[in-house]
């Protein structure tokens, strides 16, 4: 969520749908067996938010939950579950419901998937190859290891947004060369299409993050 | 040009209102398409080309329009495609929205052909489209070729057989080759099927590249697990080839990051795609060699990111003088040297040899006047923070100091002995020199040597030979106790490996088969056979020996330690015959060949010694027929009319059947309940022992007169094998019976 944030803020505005693995949604209660549950999709943050407020509002300050679910809930109406996604079916109703990000991801594709634990990106690739590709569509699946803290979210967030950016420059150039006539003009890296520099532009950006060990394949909507 | 490009800019945004209005509402969906086609055409500007050609894909792939929607759609959009795709250099984005679309696109309209066989040009058409994309598809950029590979995996899975999940209701069938009639005009099963191998073949091609191309090997393993999941007929063609496919395999080095990202992308893809196959049926055939994939796969990655560690090491020299993070590292390498001064000229005291300091402080200082306590306090953590190399150089100078020190030291004793020698010539110049000492070598150089080290003895102690002293010899009953439990140890042995090395026995006696050599194993056969050795043939010379020299006195004390070996073996067997009659039958096969051996040995010394004198000839103790009794009564009382088994197994294993033997079996008759359990067994070796035959028709003649319940089996046996005995036997019992009349029913009363 972290960087769902980031990246609908940023000065790019990119597009953004986010999306949890896991089976509910999980948050910390009072022990370790006492996890406050929710149910994807149907359940929003506010409502969560109220409840924990309700509930124990200094234990939640305290661990941060509020907080998180504050910053989630001025984001976005509530969380989805990846595996429930359709691709393809439009999202016009999350621009109605002032999804930031939303504003792009109306027709319910995207072009890049970025998951930040490798059992997501696990779990992203496996559910994508059980969706059996209906759309034809091809969409890059990267993951960056992000230990789940605060802090590391922050920094991650960041380290995500920049290599969104870099991706974004990369299509953006792509796109520019206009018809064939660019084409024949490049030569050599210029001539590399998006899907090409890819795997180069995350080698570029791991080095400079040489922690958060990134991982990436070109998958199927 | 500025009206243009705001002219394509309103279009552009009207466009857009459509798409947000389909979006709203799938329905309307052909009439927009329609709609848009003359706009986005061929002769369009490449912007509008763009948008239609995406606003194409994302058409035909929308979940909310069904297949049954899109068919009328695709017939509709097929020229605008076609014209699209063969402008001469066509845009790459533009190329790969149509592509898109016509892989989504492709089911529908083979759906319509196969329900309206009568629309050749709609099927003349998508031909030719499909055609050009597979012609042009090497020779297109990447973004175009990626799709190019998800279109032939649409086509390879609508032409290929799928599963009929309702025959009764064709518009619920999966599209695929199993819905086309046979006599389509249009559509020829088999050149489909041809097809569709062609395109498979071109699909998994890529896994054999001399260069594999990430980009093409992840976008096809991500789209294969729909087609093994859908297309039984060729999911094991598309596994197996996946699974011979490995992504280190043609990766040299440099191993740049690019490099690494690629190849752990091409491997985390694969184990992904074999997983997915793994879950979906878990007891897949090729199950086990998709976990050795799986390890193969774990091996090689670490073999690649060791290598790039490896590259990645110390750099060989500073390569910059103000790098001072690289300069730690090497010094760190290398540890200060210790420096070792000389030893000074002349005697020596330990002290000198040992210091290594040239502080003359330090070396003069007197370490016993600190309290022994504040000594330990100081010493532990000194010894903990001692850096491992300097201790070694130092350890390495006292090692030197001394080598040389002793060297010079023989060398002046060898010179002082010479001299020595030279002088006793002369005259007794030797103080402590003894002519008792002379008969021995060994002790006049001893002596010599004291001599030596009495006169050096401020300097250093001489390191010379040293010679244990004899052990005192031991008694009998000392060598006998040492004796048995060397044996109780050998006998643990036996109990520890039995427990541990059950199941790894088996496969390996498998293995060695004729081939095995004794003991050499080191299992539980192995430390059977030493026993049995130890108890037959280590003693047996000892004995002969002693019988020799000592005569009827015999040796108590080797016969003691063999037998209490072979009475431990014997308990040792009868606490679990059954599992153990092999090392039974082993122990007794070892005893008649020793007493073999014993007996030709003695035979030949009596030739050789019945020129000489005539001694009485040597005696030789024979085991094998004592033993051969006693385990078989210890045996015996425990059968039970089941154990056919462990007793013909013995009878005909064990090496000589003696009579004794015969008449032991024989007394199981006596037990009515093992009257079998004694025919079958005699019979057995009568049937398969030659040699013991006519013991056991002896034996079992006996049975068949002794007692009455064996005559039904035993006659049998016996009519068989001495019909003759057999008549005059039975005329015998017949005349017994009709003699005594009234013993008989008495006799068969209780049966």
């Amino acid at each position: 969520m972290e960087a769902h944030l980031r990246l609908s803020t940023a000065t790019a505005g990119f597009p953004v749908i986010s999306f949890g693995t896991g089976s509910l949604v999980r948050l910390p209660g009072p022990s370790i067996t006492q996890a406050n549950v929710y149910s994807f999709n149907t359940t929003s943050y506010d409502h969560m938010y109220e409840e924990l407020r309700g509930k124990d509002e200094r234990l939640y300050r305290s661990n941060g939950i509020l907080t998180m679910l504050d910053r989630n809930r001025n984001l976005k109406w509530g969380p989805e579950r990846f595996q429930d996604w359709v691709p393809g079916l439009p999202r016009t109703e999350h621009v109605e419901k002032g999804d930031k990000g939303a504003i792009g991801t109306e027709g319910g594709v995207v072009d890049v998937i970025i998951t930040c634990e490798e059992r997501c990106w696990d779990a992203v690739v496996d559910d994508l190859m059980n969706k059996g590709s209906p759309l034809n569509r091809p969409v890059h699946v990267f993951n960056v290891d992000i230990r789940d803290n605060h802090e590391e979210a922050l920094l991650g967030g960041k380290a995500i947004l920049d290599l969104a950016d870099r991706l974004n420059e990369a299509a953006a150039t792509e796109r520019s060369v206009n018809g064939t006539a660019g084409w024949e003009n490049g030569s050599g890296a210029a001539r590399q299409g998006f899907d090409e520099k890819v795997p180069e532009i995350l080698a570029e950006w791991q080095e400079k993050y040489p922690h958060l060990p990134a991982l990436w394949t070109l998958a199927w909507l | 040009m500025v009206e243009a490009t705001d002219h394509v800019a309103d279009q552009v945004a009207q466009l857009n209102a459509a798409r947000t209005l389909v979006l709203g509402d799938a329905a309307l969906y052909p009439q927009i398409v329609n709609g848009v086609l003359p706009i986005v055409g061929a002769h369009a500007r490449v912007e509008l080309r763009r948008w239609g050609a995406e606003f194409l894909a994302e058409a035909f792939a929308s979940p909310l329009l069904s297949a049954a929607q899109k068919e009328p759609m695709a017939t509709a959009v097929l020229q605008t495609i076609r014209e699209l795709s063969e402008v001469p250099d066509q845009d790459a984005a533009v190329m790969k929205g149509l592509v898109q679309a016509v892989a989504s696109l492709y089911p529908p309209l083979f759906r319509h052909i196969v329900k309206h066989p009568q629309d050749s040009t709609s099927w003349e058409n998508m031909n030719a489209i499909k055609l050009d994309i597979l012609r042009r598809m090497d020779s297109f950029p990447y973004s175009v070729r990626i799709s190019c590979v998800k279109f032939l995996q649409r086509v390879v899975q609508v032409q290929t057989a799928g599963p009929i999940a309702d025959p009764r209701r064709p518009e619920q069938n999966e599209t695929s080759l199993a819905i086309v009639p046979r006599s389509h005009p249009l559509l020829s099963i088999p050149n489909l099927e041809a097809e569709s191998s062609g395109l498979l073949d071109r699909l998994l091609g890529v896994f054999q590249e001399e260069t594999s191309d990430t980009l093409l090997v992840n976008a096809t393993l991500n789209c294969l697990a729909s087609l093994v999941r859908s297309r039984q007929s060729i999911s094991n063609k598309i596994v197996n080839a996946v699974l011979d496919f490995y992504p280190t395999q043609h990766v040299r080095p440099p191993f740049t990051a690019t490099v690494r990202v690629n190849v752990k992308s091409m491997e985390r893809t694969a184990r992904a795609f074999i997983t997915n196959v793994m879950k979906k049926n878990p007891n897949h055939p090729l199950a086990g060699k998709m976990h050795m994939y799986f390890e193969r796969l774990m091996q090689s990655r670490l073999e690649t990111t060791e290598d790039a560690s490896r590259k990645r090491g110390f750099p060989s020299e500073p390569t910059d003088g103000l790098d001072n993070a690289k300069r730690v590292r090497l010094d760190a390498m290398t540890p200060p040297l210790l420096r070792i001064p000389p030893l000074p000229p002349g005697p020596l005291t330990y002290a000198q040899l040992f210091t290594l300091t040239e502080d003359i402080g330090l070396s003069s200082f007197d370490v016993k006047q600190i309290p022994a306590d504040l000594v330990v306090k100081i010493a532990i953590p000194l010894l903990a923070q001692v850096n491992p190399s300097t201790l070694t150089q130092a350890v390495d100078a006292i090692r030197a100091r001394l080598q040389q020190v002793t060297k010079q030291q023989n060398l002046l004793r060898q010179q002082q002995q010479q001299a020595a020698i030279g002088a006793d010539e002369d005259d007794d110049y030797e103080p402590e020199y003894q002519p008792m000492d002379v008969s021995d070598n060994v002790s006049q150089e001893a002596s010599a040597v004291a001599a030596e080290v009495a006169d050096l003895q401020p300097d250093l102690v001489s390191l010379g030979p040293f010679v244990l002293p004899q052990p005192p010899p031991l008694t009998e009953e000392e060598a006998g106790e040492i004796g048995r439990s060397a044996v109780a140890r050998v006998f643990g042995m036996l109990n520890m490996s039995e427990t541990s090395s059950a199941s790894a026995k088996g496969k390996k006696q498998q293995q060695l088969g004729f081939s095995r050599l004794a003991g050499s194993t080191f299992d539980r056969d192995a430390w059977v056979v030493l026993l049995t050795r130890l108890a037959t043939r280590a003693p047996a010379g000892l004995e002969g020996d002693d019988s020799k020299t000592k005569g009827g006195s015999s040796s108590r004390r080797q016969t003691a330690i063999s037998d209490s070996i072979r009475e431990t073996l014997y308990r040792y067997i009868l606490e679990d015959f059954r599992a153990r009659l092999n090392i039974g039958i082993a122990w007794l096969n070892e005893e008649w060949y020793n007493d073999r051996i014993q007996m030709k040995a003695a035979a030949e010394s009596r030739n050789d010694e019945q020129g000489k004198d005539d001694e009485s000839p040597p005696i030789v103790a024979l085991h094998y027929d004592t033993w051969v009794i006693r385990l078989l009564d210890g045996i015996l009382p425990y059968l039970d009319s089941r154990d056919i088994k462990v007793l013909v197994r013995f009878l005909s294993e064990i090496p000589d059947v003696t009579i004794a033997v015969t008449q032991r079996v024989a007394s199981l008759a006596r037990d009515p309940e093992r009257v079998n359990l004694c025919v079958q067994a005699l019979m057995y070796l009568v049937m398969f022992r030659p040699p013991a035959r006519e013991i056991c028709l002896n034996t079992l003649e006996d049975v068949y007169q002794t007692y009455e319940e064996s005559r039904p089996a035993a006659g049998k046996v016996l009519t068989r094998w001495r019909p003759e005995k057999m008549q005059s036997l039975s005329a015998q019992s017949s005349a017994e019976t009709n003699g005594d009349g009234g013993a008989a029913p008495a006799a068969v009363a209780p049966a």
